[in-house]
């Protein structure tokens, strides 16, 4: 009896937790399906369209530049940090350095820095060096930003990689960087490749850099939207649909990082 | 075949000296066993040996060539971990065949080599499968398979059937003795458990604290413990030790008097093993004492007796009957052997 109600209050906190997190999102779905007039209204019964995509992807929104500056800023930045942070976070997970807590501290203590407090140095440092308004100012920010939480992300990997098969590896004749691909990498794959997802997504969320950063060449898409907020009011469905653009890729990595999430690569290895 | 040598050998963690300066030589083709209770630096040993763990000081011959510096890829060694270290994500193939790999043999020369090892530990319908797929004496065999797949100049084996159930502990250990025997490569072997010890050595070095204690053929070890320790870890059930001391010829404590060949003198500690002593009548009674427990192993009984604080130990026929609380007469088997002590600083008093 007692279980029945805890069950029952658990599945509707649940529900109602759910609803307030994808309701937004849903709506979001809708209203980029909806033409203009009916923006504002509640109803469900609606002739859906696909305009509002054609519209924001047209004159003068132009639409696909900023999804080009979102991916080519995201990718990069992944291809950079996450093969660098993978080196990092195995010296810190395997060598014994002296002062290598103190150098991990200061690694995570960057995140601890507010973003508005270093943007208006940015600003002025990119605007010394003439790359206001450019793809390479924002990847260097967001690689200043992104790669001491992917190395912190990914030693978290590699420190449950047991020991025993690098050393294993280490005696039947593999130099350590040998050991790294043919050990180290394909155990920590999973972890790798979530943590580059996840770096992807805070990439290609990320905000205020840009905003402050970029004007009109490299513009990325969350700064994007900004620009449906015009004198003639704010265009919902345009909104929606540019942001439904945005949303899509991270569900789709989303639910790509849980399935290699669940599948234990270590499974086996010792014991 | 390889001989090792540790010249001056020491190891430090910091300020703490885990083993102190000592020398060690394992002879060519030699079976070494490492033994010694948790703790004691039996793995250190090992692993500075295989370039694991750096040396503080000292060095580390293989052969004639000072390895210190060497990593262990540059060694010739091969060892089997205590919780094997497969490659988790290789088949059994890939994984008996890694060593192979690694010296650059070509794709066909080595999976015929593997084929070969395989069928020699009986894995050859494995082959496909991955760690995860296989019970634990499988994978014990897959460690080891990995180890013979080429030939080192040494093998070195970490406590490698602690984690098998206890059956499997005893045929494997045969195989390994075999194997031993079959490919005469010198091995260095740690573990805890001194049956093991004893079946496979050529030579043990008891350990404790860091230290060698005791390095001897199995059968000196047994039957010359140099000290206390020595004498209570050797051995299954373990020896009997009573505290006692020497006067008129006699060992005498509670309930035991026993003919001994040594000077008067106070503190010492007798040691007699199970199987040295025997169960007579009352006259010729060196140890008097009720019995305390009783136990039949199959082919013998083990009788306990206890007097105070003192219990002993006696293995007497399978089918002696005593009662509880009855008293028992013991003595010393013809032939058998005594072993003195001293209480304060444990070591062996010789006649």
């Amino acid at each position: 009896m007692k279980n029945r109600i805890y069950w029952a209050i658990e599945r509707t906190l649940l529900l109602l937790v759910s609803f307030v997190v994808l309701f937004p999102i849903f709506w979001m779905f809708l209203t980029s399906l909806k033409k203009p007039r009916d923006a504002y209204s509640i109803t469900l019964n609606f002739q859906p369209t696909l305009e509002n995509f054609a519209t924001v992807f047209a004159d003068p929104w132009n639409l696909g530049s900023m999804v080009l500056n979102s991916v080519i800023v995201a990718g990069v930045t992944v291809l950079i940090a996450v093969p660098c942070a993978s080196l990092a976070a195995y010296s810190f997970s395997r060598f014994r350095v002296k002062g290598r807590k103190i150098l991990f501290f200061l690694v995570l203590s960057t995140q601890f820095i507010p973003a508005v407090v270093i943007v208006l140095p940015f600003f002025l440092m990119f605007r010394s060096l003439g790359l206001l308004d450019t793809r390479i100012a924002l990847i260097i920010v967001n690689l200043a930003i992104v790669t001491p939480f992917v190395i912190w992300m990914i030693k978290g990997f590699i420190d449950a990689i047991p020991v025993d098969s690098e050393e294993a590896a280490l005696i039947d004749g593999a130099s350590r960087l040998r050991v790294i691909r043919d050990i180290v990498l394909p155990m920590a794959a999973p972890g790798i490749l979530t943590s580059s997802i996840f770096c992807f997504i805070l990439t290609w969320n990320e905000f205020l850099f840009s905003l402050i950063l970029t004007r009109r060449d490299a513009v990325t898409l969350p700064v994007g939207l900004v620009n449906f907020r015009t004198e003639r009011g704010d265009l919902w469905e345009l909104m929606s649909a540019a942001g439904v653009m945005i949303t899509v890729p991270i569900f789709i990595m989303a639910i790509l990082i849980q399935k290699h999430f669940t599948r234990g690569m270590t499974a086996g290895a010792i014991k | 075949m390889t001989e090792v040598r540790l010249v001056d050998v020491e190891k430090r963690y910091g300020a703490f000296l885990a083993l102190p300066k000592q020398s060690l030589t394992i002879e060519e083709g030699e079976f070494l066993v490492l033994l010694g209770p948790s703790g004691c630096g039996k793995t250190t040993t090992m692993r500075m040996i295989a370039g694991l763990e750096d040396i503080t000081s000292g060095d580390i011959l293989i052969g004639d060539e000072r390895v210190n510096d060497k990593p262990p890829k540059d060694r010739d060694i091969a060892m089997v971990f205590q919780n094997y270290g497969l490659y988790p994500h290789m088949t059994v193939a890939q994984n008996i065949g890694y060593p192979l790999k690694l010296r650059g043999m070509d794709r066909a020369k080595r999976n015929e080599r593997v084929l070969e090892i395989a069928k020699k530990v009986e894995l050859e319908t494995l082959l496909k499968r991955r760690p995860s797929e296989l019970s634990g004496g499988q994978r014990q065999r897959v460690a080891l398979a990995r180890a013979i797949v080429r030939t080192p100049k040494i093998f070195l084996m970490d406590e490698p059937l602690s984690n098998l159930d206890a059956k499997l502990r005893v045929t494997m250990r045969a195989e390994l003795k075999h194997l031993h025997y079959e490919l005469g490569v010198t091995t260095v072997y740690v573990t805890h458990d001194q049956m093991e010890a004893m079946t496979l050595a050529s030579r043990i070095a008891v350990m404790r604290e860091g230290r060698i204690v005791q390095l001897d053929t199995p059968k000196k070890i047994y039957s010359e413990p140099i000290d206390l320790f020595v004498a209570g870890f050797i051995g299954s059930p373990s020896m009997n030790l009573i505290e006692g001391a020497v006067e008129n010829g006699f060992f005498v404590a509670k309930g035991v008097k026993i003919p001994v060949q040594l000077a008067d003198r106070r503190d010492v500690v007798l040691g007699v093993r199970p199987e040295d002593l025997e169960i007579v009548k009352q006259e010729g009674a060196a140890i008097t004492a009720p019995a305390y427990a009783l136990e039949l192993t199959g082919e013998s009984t083990l009788l306990t007796v206890k007097d105070g604080a003192t219990s002993i130990c006696v293995r007497g026929p399978a089918d002696l009957e005593t009662k509880i609380d009855e008293v028992c007469y013991l003595a010393p088997q013809a032939g058998g052997r005594i072993h003195l002590f001293d209480k304060s600083t444990g070591t062996r008093i010789d006649a």
